[in-house]
């Protein structure tokens, strides 16, 4: 299964990212689908995880750009666009 | 803008085909998309909904003359926010570009339910991409154009200078005495061939590797150009060949 996994922007976060993938998997189809679980396990693999993702992400200087894509189509809206006029609101 | 809508149909359940696309990549199909990152996940338990931030980073060829407006480097990202609703069967993804997005920006939602045909073994997907360019293309063909005509202008400067000299150094040569001339028509004759050839391939080396650069495209741009030139430096050739056969059938008459 190891080597059918996608690996990371940053080749040194892959081991990790490949980590955290294998324990989500499962947790997904043996857990969260079938209604079992009450919380998003995996969450030490994540942090290790996501520690060397951001570190990247800030070196290969790509927080800007996302931070931008955020600001257009924010997580909290399902990465829905917000609507233009909403923008402009905001801005007034 | 532009709306590109397509539908199809999986015979696989919702539940398969959700859990797949958490690891859809690498395929073979899909070689463009080199790397997969999560960057952000929450789950709400009450309402049984898990989203997910993930970063596509995707490596394309692209074509040599636009890799001159997008870099060196041909990576790009791709932003993607899902939404899987565990109750109602249904996962949501949207997606836009984040590189090259002041050129072109595609903001892409793919929802997969089950299919109403067989909602237990089939799933219904349907994709719904609004495509946007910002920049006119014969804006980006314009500014090509514009700078390549410049790179071809400086090159042909220098082209110029070269062969002004050489017919500078004619000009001299032709001034001097008579008897001079005789013996050196041929070694002025020969260096002028030396020196406007390698003036020339100076120009073709550096023509070409414009061409490279560029594509098509600009090929009837520079081709216009070198027409002119051509024509231009046939015109002093032959204003020159005149000029050396007069030259030698002065030296002959002025014997007699």
């Amino acid at each position: 299964m190891g080597n059918l996994m996608s690996t990371s922007f940053a080749p040194e976060c892959t081991p990790l990212k490949q980590k955290y993938d294998g324990c989500f998997n499962e947790w997904y189809s043996e857990k969260f689908l079938k209604g079992k679980s009450t919380t998003n396990e995996c969450e030490d693999l994540w942090f290790e995880y996501q520690e060397c993702v951001k570190k990247h992400m800030t070196e290969q200087k790509l927080d800007k750009m996302l931070d931008d894509a955020r600001k257009e189509a924010p997580f909290e809206n399902g990465g829905a666009l917000l609507n233009p006029d909403d923008e402009k609101n905001k801005k007034k | 803008m532009k709306i590109f809508t397509s539908e199809q149909q999986f015979d696989y359940s919702w539940e398969h085909v959700s859990a797949a696309n958490w690891q859809k990549y690498p395929n073979e199909v899909s070689t463009h998309v080199v790397a997969v990152d999560v960057l952000r996940r929450e789950f709400y338990p009450d309402t049984g909904i898990l989203k997910t931030e993930r970063l596509i980073t995707c490596k394309q060829p692209i074509p040599k003359w636009l890799s001159c407006l997008t870099g060196g480097d041909n990576k790009s990202f791709v932003r993607e926010v899902s939404t899987v609703d565990r109750n109602n069967k249904t996962l949501t993804m949207k997606s836009c570009n984040m590189t090259y997005n002041n050129l072109l920006k595609v903001y892409e939602t793919v929802v997969y339910t089950p299919d109403p045909s067989d909602p237990l073994n089939k799933t219904k997907f349907s994709q719904t991409a609004e495509v946007t360019a910002y920049a006119n293309f014969q804006r980006i063909c314009d500014k090509i154009e514009d700078w390549s005509v410049e790179r071809f202008g400086q090159n042909a400067i220098k082209g110029k200078q070269g062969f002004d000299s050489v017919l500078k150094k004619l000009d001299i040569k032709w001034n001097s005495t008579i008897d001079e001339l005789t013996d050196k028509t041929s070694v002025v004759l020969k260096e002028v061939t030396e020196k406007t050839t390698v003036v020339f391939d100076d120009m073709n080396a550096k023509t070409s590797k414009v061409l490279e650069e560029v594509n098509n495209k600009t090929n009837e741009v520079l081709n216009d150009t070198t027409d002119a030139i051509n024509e231009k430096t046939q015109s002093v050739l032959t204003i020159l060949t005149r000029k050396v056969k007069e030259g030698i059938f002065h030296k002959g008459s002025g014997n007699n």
